[in-house]
């Protein structure tokens, strides 16, 4: 057991450990928390892969500006106060998730898997070669032979492909200007709003703390309600 | 089996990022909040990444395709959470309620 | 090797030789403990560098301001670090109610550990550097922005209104102005041609053919931009407005007391000295100097930065937030953005190296001739943009004036009436 497996181990628990508490917690603000110690994990992955840059650009960009908008997000919406609970199809999405992760272990990890078409009823009438066979373990690295080193200056060879013409010129400035068009876009979205519009959403949150209020007061006194008094509140 | 880095074979990194894509899936398709979801979505572009960049490293890391798409991938990710952020914002301030499942009208 | 020069490198050579030895059954665990006492003394260096700063800061504000500073704990107030010690440690260590104790006590940790990470790559000597990260200067702007998040987990954890408030403040000062720095950081990077530290200092040095020339000469603009942004991310006067006494009653950490904030105030000041140090390393030439030790040339430049940062604490009025933002995205990014692309240009035109012009196709010249050239064009561009924004600022002016005196007039008008 070397270092760097104990290392990626302990990682990798870590990076599925706040993972899934990201997406089972009912507090949004934990959840964000636990997605920032998630970040850092895969940091350290990346750094266990020998690529710095990325490892650096992983802190600076996911926890120094999305995890903050995230946080930010959560606290304008008032995400504090409520409690996310869950969906309506919770069931079938973790059951999605299980077959999905089961398929990409598959094709991906070291599952193998014998399958036998000509035991399935309806499915040998359509195979053409019924034969047992062997599904999984693809070998992604070939056998035998050494993996090459990164080399010293993968950073410039990095930054010069990202503008040489015949390499990856054009995603680059397409990438700028999605960037550019999602800049202009948020700014457009979260902007000012002229007057007729803050007042529209003043009356809003005016009628939503009425009934908030009203339904707090119903719930604190359920039992001495007269038929009166709640006809009234309807008109009202 | 594999061929070793430092001890790690590849199938270890591939094994993780599908976890993690897998979770993120199941945190995307089972909440009910609006912020919740971008948050698994965030956890799969980071499974993605994971892939790319382990594929790099073990299968051709003196060329600079592996960097360049995981680069899209971290780019595109940060431009995607902040235009989806502003959007649950701006249907906050107006139905002060950010549940994907309550937003099934084309009028607000 | 001349002991007083390699003084810091023949002790460490010497401790890792022990440690080698105590340790020659496993040499990875040799080197972990190398590297942890490596940490350790760095950590020391920078809490004791605390103490000390608190005091200088005192009395150099004070001196300003025309007074004696702390001058009773001790010969010349000099034990005044200890008695504030004393007076942290015994103070009470309260929660408050329905504050999330876990996200409470691991704010002031984070914003510890952040801010005393930046010290593993600075380089105080040729070959003493904690670690050569060939992503340095990248690694140093994205700690920065790390130690954002422990302030939102402050103002979160505290339950308490005015702290959220003041979190949220101190994140869109801290966030804005890091745009500035990374911009300014490029040019440096760009004619380093590295973004290791030690590499950056190299190239200021007059080894190997460099011309020996601080970054400063080359580029004015980004010394001073990077500079102010950088003050302004430690939160220092006259960008503390997030912890004003009379503005938000001191922002995120006012729930925090007694070791906590002590914390807090630690990692304000040691996040000050390690942009001191992270300047002198980037536009200042690091440890590269004449006659004196190499150390001593580093602390010498990081103190005369950090007695600049306390000159402009005494002497400037606190900034508003909306002076703050508009100076951050209105002056300093299209100002950075516009010195960054003639700079690229200036440098692919005029190179240093004839191996260079063959390939790029530029014109040859000196290095000195270089250095001029990209002076004179930092120095036009920031006058030109201060002359600008004087225009723009005297115009504003006027007509704030003008409304002013168009409302006087009609309130006599009307009194008179």
């Amino acid at each position: 057991m070397t270092v760097q497996q104990v290392l990626f181990i302990v990682i990798s628990l870590v990076v599925l450990g706040a993972a899934l508490f990201v997406v089972t917690t009912r507090n949004l603000f934990r959840a964000a928390l636990m997605m920032i110690l998630a970040f850092f994990g895969i940091a350290g992955l990346f750094v266990l892969l020998e690529i710095g840059l990325f490892a650096v650009a992983q802190v600076l960009i996911y926890i120094g500006a999305i995890s903050i908008l995230v946080i930010f997000a959560v606290m304008l919406t008032r995400g504090m106060q409520g409690m996310v609970p869950r969906n309506s199809q919770a069931v079938g999405a973790a059951v999605t998730a299980a077959i999905i992760f089961a398929v990409l272990l598959l094709i991906l990890g070291p599952l193998r898997v014998t399958v036998d078409l000509a035991r399935w009823p309806v499915i040998s009438l359509f195979a053409g070669n019924a034969s047992p066979r062997e599904v999984g373990g693809i070998a992604w690295t070939p056998a035998n032979q050494a993996i090459p080193p990164v080399p010293e200056t993968y950073i410039s060879d990095f930054g010069r492909a990202l503008v040489d013409l015949n390499q990856y010129l054009l995603p680059f400035l397409l990438i700028a200007f999605l960037v550019d068009v999602v800049l202009a876009g948020a700014i457009f979205i979260a902007r000012q709003r002229r007057p007729a519009e803050v007042i529209e959403e003043r009356q809003l949150r005016a009628e939503e703390d009425a009934e908030e209020a009203e339904a707090m007061r119903r719930a604190s006194a359920p039992s001495a309600l007269p038929e009166g008094a709640v006809a009234s509140a309807a008109d009202h | 089996m594999q061929n070793v880095l430092n001890g790690i074979p590849l199938w270890w990194y591939l094994v993780v990022s599908s976890a993690l894509f897998c979770i993120g899936l199941y945190g995307t398709l089972a909440r009910k909040n609006a912020i919740a979801l971008l948050m698994g979505v965030e956890l799969m572009l980071n499974a993605a990444n994971i892939n790319l960049l382990a594929f790099w490293r073990y299968l051709a890391p003196d060329t600079a395709g592996g960097l360049a798409f995981a680069a899209f991938v971290l780019v595109i990710a940060a431009a995607e959470a902040a235009v989806g952020l502003a959007l649950v914002i701006s249907v906050y301030r107006t139905t002060r309620s950010i549940d994907p499942e309550a937003l099934d009208q084309m009028k607000l | 090797m001349n002991p007083i020069n390699d003084l810091l490198r023949i002790l460490s050579d010497f401790v890792a030789g022990i440690i080698g030895s105590i340790f020659s059954f496993s040499p990875f665990l040799a080197d972990l403990v190398t590297m942890g006492l490596a940490a350790l003394i760095l950590c020391t260096f920078a809490a004791l560098s605390f103490m000390g700063l608190t005091y200088v800061e005192r009395k150099v504000v004070a001196r300003i301001q025309d007074r004696l500073g702390p001058n009773q704990a001790g010969p010349l107030g000099l034990l005044q670090p200890l008695a504030d010690g004393i007076k942290m440690f015994t103070k009470e260590d309260t929660t408050p109610a329905n504050a999330d104790r876990w996200v409470y006590n691991l704010a002031p940790l984070v914003i510890a550990i952040f801010a005393l990470t930046t010290y593993a790559v600075l380089p105080f000597a040729p070959g003493v550097v904690g670690t050569n990260l060939n992503v340095g200067a990248f690694y140093l702007i994205a700690i920065g922005s790390g130690s954002i998040v422990a302030i939102l987990m402050a103002g979160w954890g505290s339950n308490n209104k005015y702290a959220l408030l003041g979190a949220f403040r101190t994140v869109a000062q801290l966030v804005g102005y890091e745009v500035p720095m990374l911009l300014n950081v490029l040019p440096v990077v760009m004619m380093a041609g590295s973004m290791s530290l030690v590499d950056i200092i190299h190239k200021q040095t007059t080894l190997d053919g460099n011309p020996g020339i601080p970054f400063i000469v080359f580029f004015p603009l980004s010394a001073l931009v990077f500079l102010i942004s950088g003050i302004a991310e430690t939160g220092r006067s006259p960008f503390d407005l997030l912890e004003a006494e009379s503005e938000i009653v001191a922002g995120f950490h006012v729930e925090y007391s007694g070791m906590k904030f002590a914390l807090f105030f630690l990692g304000e000041y040691v996040n000050a000295l390690a942009v001191a140090f992270v300047f002198s390393t980037f536009f200042l030439g690091g440890y590269a100097g004449p006659i004196l030790p190499p150390y001593i040339w580093l602390l010498l430049k990081a103190a005369f930065i950090f007695f600049i940062f306390m000159w402009l604490r005494g002497t400037l009025p606190r900034i508003r937030i909306d002076q703050m933002h508009n100076l951050n995205w209105k002056f300093f990014v299209p100002v950075s953005i516009v010195h960054l692309v003639v700079v690229m240009v200036l440098m692919k035109l005029f190179v240093t190296s004839p191996a260079q012009a063959q390939a790029v196709g530029g014109i040859l010249v000196t290095p000195i001739a270089q250095a001029v050239i990209l002076f004179i064009a930092s120095m036009t561009i920031l006058l030109v943009s201060l002359a600008i924004a004087a225009q723009r600022a005297r115009a504003l002016r006027l007509q704030e004036e003008a409304i002013l005196e168009r409302r006087r007039a009609e309130n006599l008008a009307a009194v008179g009436a």
